[in-house]
């Protein structure tokens, strides 16, 4: 680490630098016009230089900041504001009168590291990667959740007295920059730029920082790109693609031929408001097949506004409802509800063909590419406390556990040749290594002491986190830092549901391998697959077309939602594993790659 | 380690990507793509006269490749949907894509003019009823022989319309690797009831055609449903090559020809296995080639290209074809497409309350931003763009400027479209409303107003692609207004020039190794889609 300044610090000053001419250049354009002003300035940009984290508490489509009055414990999706409908809001803005249209949602924002780190495979081998690592959310990725804070959360920002590390006696790691008169915080964002590259180099994940967040949400993505130390030849750049987002705009879709990528010493922040609800996920789009094969992916999930309907609310008029916005009877067949608004709608209310067709009088338009289409008329209603993949409108797609899955495949060779500075071959990548969230079998059930697994074997992971079971990798320095905070053992209740129901786990499966094709089968308990490609698996006519499987099978670049649910087997241990035989294996070691446990109790 | 190991991977590939780049735009800043094919000769004839014979493709990484292609027996060929610079050679890759009628019968004539030693060839036609004469029998079709004695004629109809694969079907794990393959584009024979809207859903084509502009479709709905209407359409095919295999076949072909002491080898014997495929096509060419025009003369036996570009609201018909041995998952950035039918056959709801004599049923087929493509199957999908939901003005319209107000009053579904009172002119036609003067930036720059909810990075910590506008917004007018009419750097070199100032994004395999060219990055199954500011004629003869 000491090492890292010496080399760092003469390019963050440059950056320093060139980061106070870029300010003094901003708001003049092209054509020597310049501003007649600022506009409402809302932002919350922090620290200096180039490294600018950025997290507003409001915005015009959001004016109401939520606050959160127990600092130290992060908010979580139960803070949402209620979904009863959309409500159109008059402000000015910029100077102007504008209108928006709200159904609740709220800013949330994330900020990762884009450098380089470690890992630990099965067989012990440790990995040389280009990754993300979280900047935010630090202790709730390290527990397996996703790193995405409200904004009163992101911007209480990060102060601890070390370094988040697994192995070394606190002491051994001192964070220079903590402040003992401010409270500690373990959660917040890292805004200080120097604290930046002293957490952020060599803190690569795989996967990278888990991200989730609700419809209706705006979402403030901040990269900070601290090089990679390990390869202080590369001027890399690095970029997100959310990989999905409907009707993207180009200038945040990551893809840096098509717009820009930020360089080592800055951050950018992306921007988005939360796309339909469905499973995502998102990487480097610099050199895909390098960027990728080195470990720069990462899941993200959008959750639906039919989560934050009031219980008893009927799901069907809720979806179906097309009041104008602001009208009474919510959940009514004569109230608003998501075709009240054209933006959440998937049945337009006109006869002129648009983003569809004029199918008849009685159907109206409907969107092509619509996410979920109004399901078949049923009495489904809300269940306090319900969670769902989609908004289907029926229930059907509801489920209690969050399970996200990434399927990947490191080539050690392509990683060694990599990380010995020397140029990969691409024609050659083969992967050797084939990993559900970036472990195989069996660091994939984690648990070493409390669960040794089916097969009994114990994982080889050197170091884990005692209570979330996260890996952790040396690094050159001898720090041993978080690398594998994800588990994939999948524990379900045959009671422990809402009102004592048996659990159903929602896998959002993600495939990333940038080799070849997946498949994860399932044995003894039945996948039920109800989304594909972060889309609810509906006709347009409203027929659900899920279908019950044994396995599945991803191209690189896709996702889809597969429900297990523990009522349909008897208690018992049953395994998520590959039919692609030999992705069973972990290089040399022919047993163990793409498999995991599903745990069943009574 | 010596020195030249310390060059990186990335600049390499950097400067690579960089010459590359310099001599696609030396060939054209803006190509396009619409769907290249041959129709049957004029005067009722409905023949096609195809000849499989050898010769080069070339690849971006300077190789040319030994190759056995179908092409057209003569040049009487007659194009579609324009004939200006067209040509069909007696080889190409893929193969002349074939343009006919669902239900009408054609008639194919293969001529076998491969090298000695390869044997027969032959054609199979996915989907489609076929009867042959001549040639001999075969396993799968009827085979042409070598020379004109063995001349094969297959009479074909397709119940189906949509698109469709032809390939060898004959040794075809050899034949077509080698490149025997191309598609069949079948038209329906009834449109949509839904009529003159079918060929106008909710673009601005139909306005820009009254302009006398060319219509580059090769009809106005893929199939008989009002859901298959389109504005624009675009076909790829999907194929890995290992180059060892083509370098075999060359090498025997060549022993045979020249061979002098007995005994001659008569027969190829070609190893297709271990298969290890370092080059990744889209319609014959790896990127960038593949963005140069249509029959580009450079590319004398790859004349198609893979280059879409779109108006926000066209409803872009994806036609593709996986050929070869692999599957490929094709990702399109930007949106969705929702797949319309495999093979030629419609997904429908098998329980749609609204079906009836006279309306069919609704789309059935899923929606996916991967495409997977597999071996032999063919599909169609519908894509569109608007940008609806991204909460602020793609057009950086703020109303904060004189210069930058412009109505945009919501049809229906919420849209700027003719149904609203917007022209061809109209610079934000099919606009999204909602977002209409909602800022993105918190700062105003140039003659964008602020009070947006973003902060942007600051610009020089920042690297540039050559497809970026340098700004968030579509169209000369925002890009002017924002940052100028002078391209940030390196754009000078720019795919996306400022008069057109559309906003890119890449349509690839996400099977990420495919986006190579031989070890080279960036190349292989990787091009380039461009929505363009609706005010900017697309010609998709470019």
């Amino acid at each position: 680490m000491r090492r890292s300044l010496q080399v760092w610090l003469p390019i963050i000053l440059v950056c320093l630098a060139k980061g106070i001419a870029g300010a003094q250049a901003l708001g003049v354009g092209g054509v020597g016009i310049g501003p007649t002003g600022p506009g409402g300035n809302r932002t919350t940009a922090q620290g200096g230089g180039s490294f600018r984290v950025q997290c507003p508490t409001n915005t015009p489509l959001h004016p109401t900041a939520i606050s959160n009055s127990a600092p130290g414990t992060p908010l979580t999706e139960a803070a949402e504001p209620a979904y009863t409908g959309p409500a159109v809001t008059a402000e000015t803005v910029g100077g102007q009168s504008l209108s928006y249209t709200l159904n609740g949602g709220t800013v949330k924002c994330q900020e990762i590291s884009g450098g380089d780190g470690y890992s630990t495979m099965a067989d012990g081998n440790q990995i040389f990667m280009f990754s993300f690592g979280p900047l935010s959310g630090m202790d709730l990725i390290k527990n397996g959740q996703p790193g995405t804070l409200f904004a009163a959360d992101f911007n209480n920002y990060y102060n601890e007295p070390n370094q988040p590390a697994v192995s070394a006696a606190p002491g051994d790691t001192p964070d220079p920059s903590y402040d003992p008169k401010r409270a500690n915080s373990l959660n917040g964002a890292v805004a200080d730029p120097g604290t930046i590259m002293e957490i952020g180099v060599l803190n690569g994940n795989i996967p990278a920082p888990l991200m989730a967040f609700d419809e209706d949400d705006e979402f403030f993505l901040t990269l900070s790109n601290v090089g990679m130390i390990m390869r202080p030849d590369l001027f890399e750049e690095h970029t997100v693609h959310f990989h999905g987002y409907p009707n993207a705009s180009s200038y945040y879709d990551g893809v840096p031929d098509a717009t820009w990528a930020i360089n080592i010493g800055g951050s950018a922040t992306y921007y988005y408001v939360a796309p339909d609800a469905g499973t995502y996920f998102w990487h480097c789009h610099i050199t895909p097949p390098e960027h990728l094969q080195m470990g720069m992916v990462g899941q993200l999930y959008v959750r639906p506004r039919q989560n934050r309907e009031p219980a008893g609310t009927s799901l069907y008029y809720a979806d179906a409802g097309s009041a104008p916005p602001g009208s009474s009877g919510f959940g009514t067949a004569t109230g608003p509800g998501m075709q009240s608004d054209l933006r959440t709608a998937c049945q337009g209310t006109g006869t002129a063909p648009a983003a569809g067709y004029t199918y008849s009088t009685t159907a109206g338009s409907i969107d092509i590419l619509c996410s979920a289409p109004i399901p078949l008329p049923n009495t489904a209603t809300q269940v306090a406390g319900a969670k769902y993949a989609y908004d289907d409108g029926d229930g059907s797609t509801r489920y209690d556990i969050d399970v996200p899955i990434q399927i990947h495949g490191f080539d050690p060779n392509f990683h060694f040749v990599g990380m010995t500075f020397n140029p990969e071959g691409f024609a050659d990548m083969k992967d050797k290594y084939f990993l559900l969230n970036g472990r195989s079998y069996p660091d994939t059930i984690s648990a070493p002491l409390t669960n040794p697994g089916y097969a009994g074997l114990s994982p080889s992971a050197p170091t884990q986190d005692p209570t979330s079971n996260a890996i952790g990798t040396e690094d050159s320095d001898g720090l041993t830092r978080y690398s594998q905070p994800l588990p994939t053992l999948i524990t379900l209740s045959k009671t422990g549901g809402l009102g004592g129901a048996p659990q159903r786990a929602l896998l959002r499966i993600a495939d990333l391998d940038v080799t070849e094709y997946q498949t994860l089968a399932s044995l003894g308990i039945p996948m039920q697959l109800v989304g594909f490609n972060a889309k609810l698996l509906r006709d347009q006519a409203g027929n659900n077309l899920y279908i019950t499987t044994s396995s599945i099978t991803l191209g690189g670049g896709e996702s889809l939602d597969v429900i297990l649910d523990s009522a349909l087997v008897p208690p018992g241990t049953y395994f998520l594993y590959t039919p692609n035989l030999d992705h069973l294996s972990n290089d040399a070691e022919n047993f163990g790659g793409l498999m995991t446990e599903v745990v069943v109790n009574p | 380690m010596s020195h030249e190991n310390e060059n990186t991977q990335s600049a390499i590939t950097r400067l690579a990507a960089v010459v590359m780049v310099a001599v696609a735009v030396l060939l054209t800043g803006m190509a396009r793509a619409a769907v290249p094919g041959i129709t049957a000769s004029a005067g009722g004839s409905s023949t096609f006269n195809l000849v499989a014979s050898q010769g080069y493709i070339s690849q971006p990484d300077g190789a040319l490749i030994y190759s056995w292609g179908y092409g057209c027996a003569t040049s009487s060929a007659s194009f579609v949907p324009y004939a200006t610079g067209a040509f069909c050679p007696s080889m190409q890759i893929p193969g002349p894509t074939l343009v006919v009628t669902q239900g009408v019968s054609f008639t194919v004539t293969l001529t076998n003019n491969l090298p000695t030693g390869v044997g027969n060839t032959s054609i199979v036609f996915q989907g489609a009823t076929v009867t042959a004469t001549g040639g001999t029998a075969g396993l799968l079709a009827q085979e042409a022989t070598p020379a004109a004695a063995g001349v094969v004629t297959y009479t074909v109809t397709y119940a189906n319309a949509g698109t469709h694969a032809y390939y060898s079907g004959t040794q075809s794990d050899l034949q077509i690797e080698m490149g025997l393959y191309g598609a069949v584009v079948v038209k329906p024979s009834a449109t949509p009831t839904t009529g003159a809207n079918c060929s106008a859903i909710g673009s601005d084509i139909a306005q820009q055609l009254g302009g006398g502009k060319d219509d580059f479709r090769l009809a106005v709905a893929a199939y008989n449903h009002p859901e298959a209407c389109y504005d624009r359409e675009y076909l790829t095919q999907w194929m890995e090559l290992d180059a060892h295999i083509h370098k075999q076949a060359q090498t025997q072909v060549q022993a045979i020809a020249t061979c002098t002491t007995a005994p001659c080898p008569t027969a190829l014997d070609v190893k297709t296995e271990p298969y290890h495929p370092s080059y990744f096509l889209i319609n014959g060419r790896s990127m960038p080639d593949n963005m140069d025009p249509s029959y580009a003369p450079n590319y004398p036996n790859q004349p198609y290209n893979a280059n879409p570009h779109m108006h926000p609201g066209d409803f872009v018909l994806v036609r593709v074809i996986g050929q070869g041995h692999w599957q490929h998952p094709f990702h399109e950035h930007g949106n969705h497409v929702r797949i319309l039918a495999r093979d030629g056959n419609l997904i429908l709801s098998q329980n749609d309350p609204l079906a009836s004599a006279t309306n069919p049923a609704r789309l059935g087929g899923r929606m996916e931003f991967n495409t997977d493509t597999t071996p032999g199957q063919a599909f169609d999908g519908i894509f569109y763009w608007s940008g609806k939901g991204l909460g602020w003005d793609i057009y950086g319209h703020t109303n904060a400027y004189a210069d930058a107000t412009q109505p945009c009053n919501p049809d229906a579904n919420g849209y700027y479209t003719k149904n609203s009172g917007a022209t061809a002119a109209s610079p934000n036609y099919y606009e999204w409303c909602a977002d209409h003067n909602h800022p993105l930036e918190v700062n105003p720059v140039g003659h964008v107003g602020g009070g947006g909810p973003a902060t942007q990075f600051d610009p020089l910590v920042a690297t540039n692609g050559l497809w970026y506008n340098g700004t968030p917004y579509l169209g000369p007018d925002a890009v002017g207004r924002n940052r100028g009419p002078t391209p940030l750097p390196p754009s000078a070199s720019s795919m996306n020039p400022f008069i057109e100032s559309g906003i890119a994004f890449m349509w690839h395999s996400h099977n990420e190794r495919e986006i190579t060219t031989n070890d080279l990055f960036p190349g292989g199954m990787l091009q380039m889609m461009l929505v363009d500011p609706p005010t900017f004629w697309i010609d998709e003869t470019l």
